[in-house]
């Protein structure tokens, strides 16, 4: 199944790890902020924000690992090493997939880093 | 810090070290559970960081070396796979995950709600702290410039600021938290042994933040309960000329002196002056000569202070005002 | 595709030659006398930019060492409070505004071109301009230290200590103003930079052929797109509040100080980044030369690179651990603040392992990149150390940040860049540096950065804290601070051997051999000294090190063998790429010499100065003739209708002289510019909803804008919107009048807009001065109706260039770039309107 071409044609693809990471930074934190400042307002407990980012993690490591195997697949499933150096359009895609797909385990490991919070914290404080 | 580092550590941490850590205000000779903690994990963090530089730096210097194997490219690649990427990950993971758990443990939210406990007020003004001690059975107890709280219980501290942002800090109890106009942050403090320490403005506030300061001091819970109850008592000595003085110059205007008329509350409570163990929020020695001092001219002692100068005053009248303050205790 | 051996050996050929190069230097020129000023040669303006940018370091590094001497012993009265108040606020300043960022657009101005085979970059008259508000604006904030006038409340200017006249004079809105102007001069550079960067490659120098230091460019200035501009929104709130008492960080009156301190470190900690990742770019570039092989990891680069720059963006609250937010809040930033770590190890890594598989060569530069690791890693660590929230309380706003930020800063900005200046100083002056004052230089920075420094963690760690100009002798500070006062002149004395190496007259040493490090890369290419035209012809990349693997590059390109080996129509051109493959899409006709610039850039900065002394109509005069010399420099120097449609490059290619849309540089200019401005806007947008988040009632029970006015706003924006797609649909089908027609229709529906937009609050009767809540309604819809008034300009222009025969059919530039800023506009409108008209309806 080829939903998505598999020659992508754009240097946007290279910041889908990134960007990822950043929605999902940005609805934790966004989220446990607003819940914390206005949780009289909201009448829901800290659990709702733990398992809204729990959510949210599960959502963005999916998407990241979707990325990263699109981008795998660009690559040629690691039938080739890096540099990919050479003047050919082959070469600059595989250039591509290989940069994504290391921009996706980082971002992998940073959302995974974000999310651990909720489970050290468990309540606003103060 | 002292012995229980090395003990800890099972590392012998040189006495220079051990001595170049102490001081009145060394987060490194800690009193305190958050401090200690931090100054373990301060030790612990330094030590792998030590072993982390000198492996990086060792393999520069070696790749600086003439007479010496040149990687393969694939070998070299592993190296930024391995000690570049994955190693760091694991580290960081692990050191995050460990100062995650920390928080709440050494700033527990319960402290914050209890009401059956005593509970601290400190306002930051410029160059001063007003600190308003909260009892459980009875009426607050207004103080000035010096904090005093029991060892082995846990204080509650609520922070306030008068015009700009101050930060409030006991390096020897535990870690700073600001005191920010419109907002009251809380935190708490846990001291684990007695001690006098010395608190510093960690935010800068204008020309005389390097001279806000305050002193704490750890007691027994005992001496605690007594000093508290004989501070929320009136000044000791209710009349002679150095209150009149005082009160002649309009000083109670601003400052209170618990049992006479002077009731003022725009500078710090003067009624126990003469026991604090400082002046002028740490800036001078709480002499007779250096009350004096600071009443004729409090712009030469604290650039920006608030305070007018009485400079203008005879200086028999200052002295017997600073004679009768100092006596204060 | 190898260019062979020239195939003119004779003398008709070398005669020819000769006349290309006669023609090529004088279109490249630079103009004589004191109308050199005027030039626009990115060589030059780099090269003032880069020598302004260390004048100011050195005078920033004074100020240091007053201060050291202050603190060299206890209860000091070297300086007074108030000096040292202004001397640390001006240090901060000026290293971060005025030399860490400026030394960047500098830098990268003066080799990025030559890095890319380009003959300059795609406006090089933006540079110019960039260049002249960053003196007009620097050299106004220093100069007030001497009239006693400088800020004074810390480079971060918390309120509201800094919204306070007493204690706050002049010198907050010399800070304030003084620096929005640079700001505007970054994002200038960060704009040129990026199109630079995408669209001025060589022909065949696909993406992943570009030279690493070209894709640090492209992250930091994409970075300073989203840092800079909630700076500048939180510039405006604070200098409404100075001026006009609009209470955004007054509690009193629904303010918080604590939305100042978002605002600020949003920009605040990727600024560290921007600082950072170029000065590491140059290492990128220096490392494989002297390891004489290709980089090991490109791909790590490109990924530590973007990496950073992303993360970089979840750091800011680490600055506010003390703050008192939430713990969960703190967590979130610290996890970041921890994982920002990898990226970075792995640059370092990446230098190591290449340095490893390589034969490391001996030199000042790699002197100082050495350095600058060993500095650089500590710092690093360090950094590790205090994004953790509980060791942070204890190290926050203490001598250990002190340590930590400049051992981040020297070692990851300073010494990389020092190791630039002696490595590319041969490309500007055309001789080498002396080795044996570099490695004199070196060394005493290196022991004396390390001796002033180092203590530093421990007496912060020991209670000093930052930013006092004294200390009690009780604390057991005083061989600390004594040590650190020592070192901080040793290193003084390093920096300045270094800047007599560089500024020692050397008109009698013998010029350096071409390429003198051996390196791989194309900006080697250029002669000693250097010709203006910087590349004799534009080569073709087959390679990511083309002197090292392209036989004979340098021979064929001297030869004129490549693209553009001539000027016959007297004009400065260079080549427009495609992004990803490289492929010569436009001959691009870039403006020369101009006064415009010079003067623009003046005007704009009165209008700033002016505020500061709250002259108003001086202000608003230099504000018309600031508008005026841009329309001027954008009317002759923009868009111009070419003599023929296209030119023959050399070797048998025919380029477009003019393209328009997704395709033309200026579109791409417009698009960046309007994504920066989007951030400024959403940051205002964050402050609205920051004080809902702050307030039980964040209307304070005032009446809002209603619903019916913003509806209209809208729906009027949204028509103005749709004129001018009918506009640019009628262009197209060449009814040049219709077309004049609709644009003025979008020209009233604009103003039309504009007004509603206003006529919410005005009607509600808001007052500003009394609650934030009008106020930050206000200041939206101000925002709004500013960006429709400066859309009605362009629409102006769009119909006087139709009226001139300079915009039609075939050559819409400018019409294409509008209608991209009514995009813009549409959603910069819905998204106010919606907020200030229904959020308080949800609440």
């Amino acid at each position: 199944m080829r939903l998505v071409p598999k020659e992508i044609e754009s240097l946007w693809t290279l910041f889908t790890g990134p960007v990822v990471w950043a929605a999902h930074f940005l609805v934790c934190y966004v989220g446990g902020a607003v819940y914390c400042a206005r949780r009289e307002w909201l009448g829901f407990g800290f659990e709702w924000v733990r398992i809204g980012v729990g959510a949210a993690t599960a959502v963005a490591l999916a998407l990241i690992v979707a990325a990263a195997w699109l981008s795998w697949r660009q690559w040629g499933f690691g039938t080739e090493d890096p540099p990919h150096d050479a003047a050919t359009a082959h070469d600059r895609r595989s250039f591509q997939g290989f940069a994504t797909l290391l921009l996706s385990g980082l971002s992998f490991v940073a959302v995974v880093y974000t999310a651990l919070p909720v489970l050290m914290i468990a309540e606003c404080n103060p | 810090m002292r012995a229980r580092a090395s003990a800890a550590f099972g590392l012998a941490v040189p006495a220079i070290a051990t001595a170049a850590c102490s001081g009145p205000q060394s987060a490194l000779d800690p009193h305190g559970v958050e401090a200690q903690a931090v100054a373990t994990l301060f030790w612990w963090m330094t030590l792998a960081g030590a072993l982390i530089w000198c492996a990086v730096i060792g393999a520069l210097v070696y790749a600086g070396r003439r007479r010496r194997r040149v990687f393969s490219a694939r070998a070299a690649g592993r190296i930024v796979l391995w000690a570049g990427a994955v190693t760091p990950s694991v580290l960081l993971l692990i050191l995050l995950g460990y100062g995650l758990a920390l928080m709440p443990d050494l700033r527990p939210a319960s402290a914050l709600t209890a009401n059956d406990r005593l509970h601290v007020e400190v306002v930051g003004e410029q160059f001063w702290w007003r600190v308003i001690y909260h009892r459980p059975d009875g009426p607050p107890v207004v103080s000035a410039n010096e904090v005093r709280l029991p060892v082995g219980t846990r204080v509650a501290f609520s922070l306030k600021s008068a015009d700009v942002i101050h930060a409030f800090w006991i390096p020897q109890l535990g870690g700073k938290m600001d005191m920010i106009p419109g907002r009251t942050n809380r935190f708490s403090l846990q001291a684990t042994r007695a001690g006098t320490f010395r608190g510093p403005c960690t935010e800068f506030c204008g020309p005389s933040h390097a001279l806000m300061a305050f002193a704490a001091v750890a007691m027994d819970e005992e001496a605690f309960a007594g000093w508290l109850e004989r501070e929320a008592g009136p000044a000791v000595r209710t009349e002679g000329p150095g209150l009149d003085a005082f009160l002649a110059n309009g000083c109670g205007a601003c400052h209170t002196i618990r049992g006479t008329p002077a009731d003022g509350t725009i500078g710090p409570d003067l009624t126990h002056l003469g026991a604090r163990k400082t002046l002028a929020a740490g800036a001078l020695p709480n002499t007779e000569a250096a009350i004096a001092r600071f009443v004729a001219a409090p712009e030469a002692v604290k650039p920006g202070a608030r305070m007018p100068a009485f400079g203008m005053l005879p200086e028999r009248e200052i002295a017997a005002i600073a004679a009768y303050l100092a006596g204060l205790e | 595709m190898s260019a062979g051996a020239p195939h003119e050996d004779d003398e008709a050929g070398a005669a020819r030659r000769r006349a290309q190069e006669e023609r090529l230097r004088r279109v490249w020129d630079n103009p004589k006398g004191w109308r050199y000023w005027t030039a626009v040669n990115n060589t030059e303006v780099g090269l003032w930019y880069t020598a302004m940018a260390f004048a100011f370091m050195l005078f920033a590094g004074v100020l240091a060492l007053m201060m050291r001497v202050q603190l060299a012993v206890p209860d000091n009265d070297f300086l007074s409070a108030d000096l040292f108040n202004q001397a640390f606020t001006l240090h901060g300043t000026v290293m971060m505004f005025l030399f860490a960022v400026p030394v960047f657009e500098a830098v990268a101005i003066t080799i990025l071109p030559q890095m890319l085979g380009a003959r300059d970059l795609p406006f090089p008259r933006l540079s110019a301009f960039g260049f002249w508000c960053f003196v007009i604006g620097g050299v106004f904030v220093c100069g007030s230290i001497f009239f006693g006038a400088a800020p004074d409340t810390g480079w971060f200017m918390y309120p509201p200590l800094s919204t306070d006249h007493e204690y706050a004079g002049i010198g907050a809105d010399i800070w304030l103003l003084g620096l929005s102007f640079i700001e505007v001069a970054s994002i200038a550079a960060a704009v040129e930079l990026i199109v630079g960067v995408l669209k001025c490659r060589p022909p065949g120098m696909r993406i992943n052929l570009t030279p690493l230091y070209g894709w640090y460019v492209l992250v930091v200035a994409g970075m300073i797109l989203f840092a800079f501009p909630p700076l500048i929104a939180g510039d405006i709130l604070f200098e409404l509040e100075r001026m006009f008492d609009w209470p955004f960080f007054d509690p009193a009156r629904g303010g918080d100080p604590i939305l100042w301190q978002h605002l600020f470190w949003i920009f605040g900690h990727p600024e560290v980044y921007i600082i950072f990742l170029p000065a590491i770019a140059l290492l990128a570039m220096i490392v494989p030369t002297f390891a004489q092989r290709p980089i090991i990891g490109y791909s790590w680069i490109v990924l530590a690179a973007v990496g950073t720059g992303f993360l970089s963006f979840g750091l800011w609250v680490h600055h506010m651990f003390t703050t008192g937010l939430p713990s969960i809040s703190l967590g979130f930033f610290s996890a970041a603040s921890e994982a920002v770590a990898i990226p970075t190890g792995v640059q370092i890594f990446v230098f190591l392992a290449t340095l490893l598989a390589g034969r490391v060569v001996s030199s000042v530069p790699m002197l100082f990149a050495g350095g600058a690791l060993a500095i650089f890693v500590i710092g690093g660590l360090t950094g590790v150390m205090v994004a953790l929230a509980p060791f942070d309380w204890q190290a926050h706003d203490t001598y250990f940040v002190v340590a930590h930020l400049h051992y981040t800063l020297i070692g990851g900005m300073l010494f990389p860049t020092f190791a630039g200046l002696y490595y590319f100083y041969p490309m500007i002056g055309g001789r080498m540096l002396s080795e044996r004052l570099g490695r004199i230089g070196f060394w005493l920075m290196f022991v004396g950065f390390n001796v002033a420094f180092f203590p530093m963690h421990l007496s912060g760690l020991r209670g000093m804290p930052r930013r006092v100009f004294t200390y009690p002798e009780e604390l057991g500070l005083t061989v600390l601070n004594m040590v650190s006062t020592v070192g901080a002149f040793v290193f003084a004395a390093g920096v300045l051997v270094i800047v007599w190496a560089v500024v020692r007259p050397k008109g009698g040493e013998p010029y350096a051999r071409r390429n003198p490090w051996n390196a791989g890369t194309l900006e080697w290419l250029i002669e000693m000294p250097g010709e203006n035209w910087g590349v004799r012809s534009v080569p073709i990349i087959e390679s990511r090190y083309p002197l090292w693997e392209q036989e004979n590059l340098m021979r064929d390109v001297d030869a004129g063998l490549y693209y553009l080996p001539d000027a016959e129509e007297g004009r400065r051109e260079t080549l427009v790429t495609s992004v990803l493959d490289g492929k010569p899409i436009q001959c691009l006709r870039v403006p020369g010499p101009a006064y415009v610039t010079i003067v623009a850039a003046a005007a704009l900065g009165s209008v700033f100065i002016f505020m500061t002394y709250k002259w108003w109509l001086a202000a608003l005069a230099g504000g018309i003739v600031a508008t005026a010399a841009i329309l001027y420099w954008l009317w002759t120097g923009t868009a111009e209708i070419p003599e023929k449609p296209e030119k023959d490059i050399g070797r048998g290619v025919s380029l477009p002289l003019y393209v328009s849309g997704p395709r033309s540089v200026g579109w791409w200019a417009m698009f960046i510019t309007m994504v920066g401005d989007g951030t400024a806007l959403a940051s205002l947008l964050f402050g609205y909803f920051f004080y809902w988040t702050v307030h039980p009632d964040f209307t304070d029970a005032a009446a809002g804008p209603g619903t019916a006015w913003p509806s209209a706003a809208v729906a009027l924006t949204a028509a103005a919107w749709a004129a001018m797609l009918a506009a640019r649909a009628l262009n197209r089908r060449g009814r040049a009048g219709t077309m004049r027609l609709a644009l003025l229709a979008a020209m009233a529906l604009a103003v039309l807009g504009a007004a509603a937009g206003l006529a919410g609050p005005w009607t509600h009767g808001m007052q500003p001065t009394t609650h934030t809540y009008p106020a930050i309604v206000w200041t939206l819809v101000i925002w709004i109706a500013v960006h429709g008034a400066v859309g009605v300009v362009m629409q102006a222009y769009c119909v006087a260039r139709s009226l001139a025969g300079r915009l039609t059919r075939e050559h819409d530039i400018d019409l294409e770039n509008v209608v991209l800023y009514w995009h813009f506009m549409l959603v910069s409108a819905v998204l106010t309107f919606a907020t200030v008209g229904f959020f308080p309806l949800a609440t």
